[in-house]
């Protein structure tokens, strides 16, 4: 039996051949079909790699995006706070500003009234002469004071009248000694204090209702008054700087009248040096 | 920086020793004084000035007067001038600066006002 198999194989190589063949085939076909399924996968694969790594690229690109916005934001909030820390600054800056500009404003109002109170005493005492220390009390009155219509009157060795010595814009029939009693200008030498006309407008005042009456005082002692009737149209109020002058001149204008009449009999000598050896102190 | 020179014509001296005082306060501002119009045209005859600050009642030659022949001189027919006066009424004023004048204070005058209108038409800051 064994032999007769072993002549069988022996008779027939095609046979075998051609099972191995098919076989081979069969495997080659199977192995081309699976490679071909691999080549298929693969490709899917491919595509689907594609897919996910767009997908993955535009997640990044939103990723990226919101960080861009999230930097964004942090950003302008950090310039709302820069700019609302300059817009206090520039407040403060302003307000520093503004309390500077007053400042200096009120250095230049106080300059200027210290400038017209020194020119005021300066003028006062810059003449020896009776007639030129008139004439700058009259100048003080009407540059510096705005006085229109005023009168300036010394109260008699008696005591009972006061006597016009100097005076602008009033009528010559106005110009009549007043007595002391009764009248406005006579309680002003009596108290030795300055009677003004506070809250109306002294353009207005009239020779019987006077703006402003000024006692003048030598050596502490009241020796007469300056009225100021009124004053000229564009001067429609007393400021702080008027009063200063109504108190500079109470208490210069009439010494240097006093000093001018003395030099003026004395004949415009000068005293010897006598008279100034036992001042010290 | 530049300098300026203004000439202040007032017969008061009162008047000129303030208006001096004010205008120091003005940097760069030399200030020549005159005490009424023929001493004010006698000193623009010799000197160039920016500024002309004159009163109007003035003996011999008034301020309006003097505005008149500055106005006429070529060397200082375009100067400024303010002019300081009593008078406040508006025909005045319509007055003074028809005739020339470029600005108008009136008296009692204050110091910063005086300023500012100088450092206006000068244009100083």
């Amino acid at each position: 039996m064994a032999e007769e198999k072993k002549t069988n194989e022996s008779n027939s190589p095609a046979a075998d051949l051609k099972s191995e063949r098919d076989r081979f085939v069969k495997t080659f076909t199977r192995g081309a079909r699976l490679t071909d399924e691999f080549i298929q996968d693969y490709e899917r694969l491919l595509d689907k790699l594609a897919v996910l790594e767009a997908e993955n690229a535009n997640l990044r690109a939103q990723v990226a995006a919101d960080r861009a916005v999230r930097e964004l934001v942090q950003k302008i909030e950090l310039l709302e706070a820069e700019k609302s820390d300059l817009l206090s600054r520039t407040n403060r800056a302003e307000a520093i500003s503004h309390q500077f500009t007053t400042r200096v404003q009120e250095v230049e109002s106080e300059f200027s009234n210290l400038a017209n109170l020194y020119v005021a005493s300066n003028q006062l005492h810059s003449s020896l002469s009776p007639r030129g220390v008139t004439r700058r009390i009259k100048e003080v009155l009407a540059q510096l004071l705005g006085a229109e219509r005023y009168s300036m009157y010394l109260a008699n060795q008696q005591g009972t009248e006061l006597v016009p010595i100097a005076s602008e814009g009033v009528p010559g029939g106005d110009l009549l000694p007043v007595p002391i009693a009764g009248t406005r200008l006579g309680a002003v030498l009596a108290s030795g204090q300055a009677a003004v006309e506070e809250d109306g407008d002294p353009s207005h005042g009239q020779l019987d209702r006077p703006a402003a009456v000024i006692p003048l005082l030598v050596d502490e002692r009241v020796v007469g008054v300056i009225a100021i009737f009124s004053t000229l149209s564009q001067k429609t109020r007393f400021d702080a700087v008027d009063f200063e002058l109504f108190r500079l001149l109470g208490q210069q204008a009439a010494a240097a009248l006093v000093s001018a009449s003395l030099f003026a009999q004395a004949d415009r000598r000068l005293p010897g040096l006598e008279a100034f050896l036992d001042l010290s102190v | 920086m530049s300098e300026y020179s203004c000439l202040i014509v007032e017969d008061s001296p009162m008047m000129r020793q303030l208006l001096v005082f004010a205008l120091a306060r003005v940097k760069n501002l030399r200030v020549t004084e005159a005490d009424d119009g023929v001493d004010g045209l006698r000193k623009l005859a010799s000197s160039r000035y920016d500024i002309i600050v004159t009163d109007i009642n003035m003996p011999i030659m008034d301020g309006l007067k003097l505005v008149k022949r500055v106005r006429s001189d070529p060397v200082h027919k375009d100067t400024p001038i303010v002019i300081i006066t009593t008078e406040g009424s508006q025909e005045d004023r319509q007055r003074a600066l028809q005739l020339g004048a470029n600005a108008y204070i009136t008296k009692p005058i204050q110091a910063p006002q005086v300023i500012a209108t100088v450092k206006e038409l000068l244009r100083i800051e």
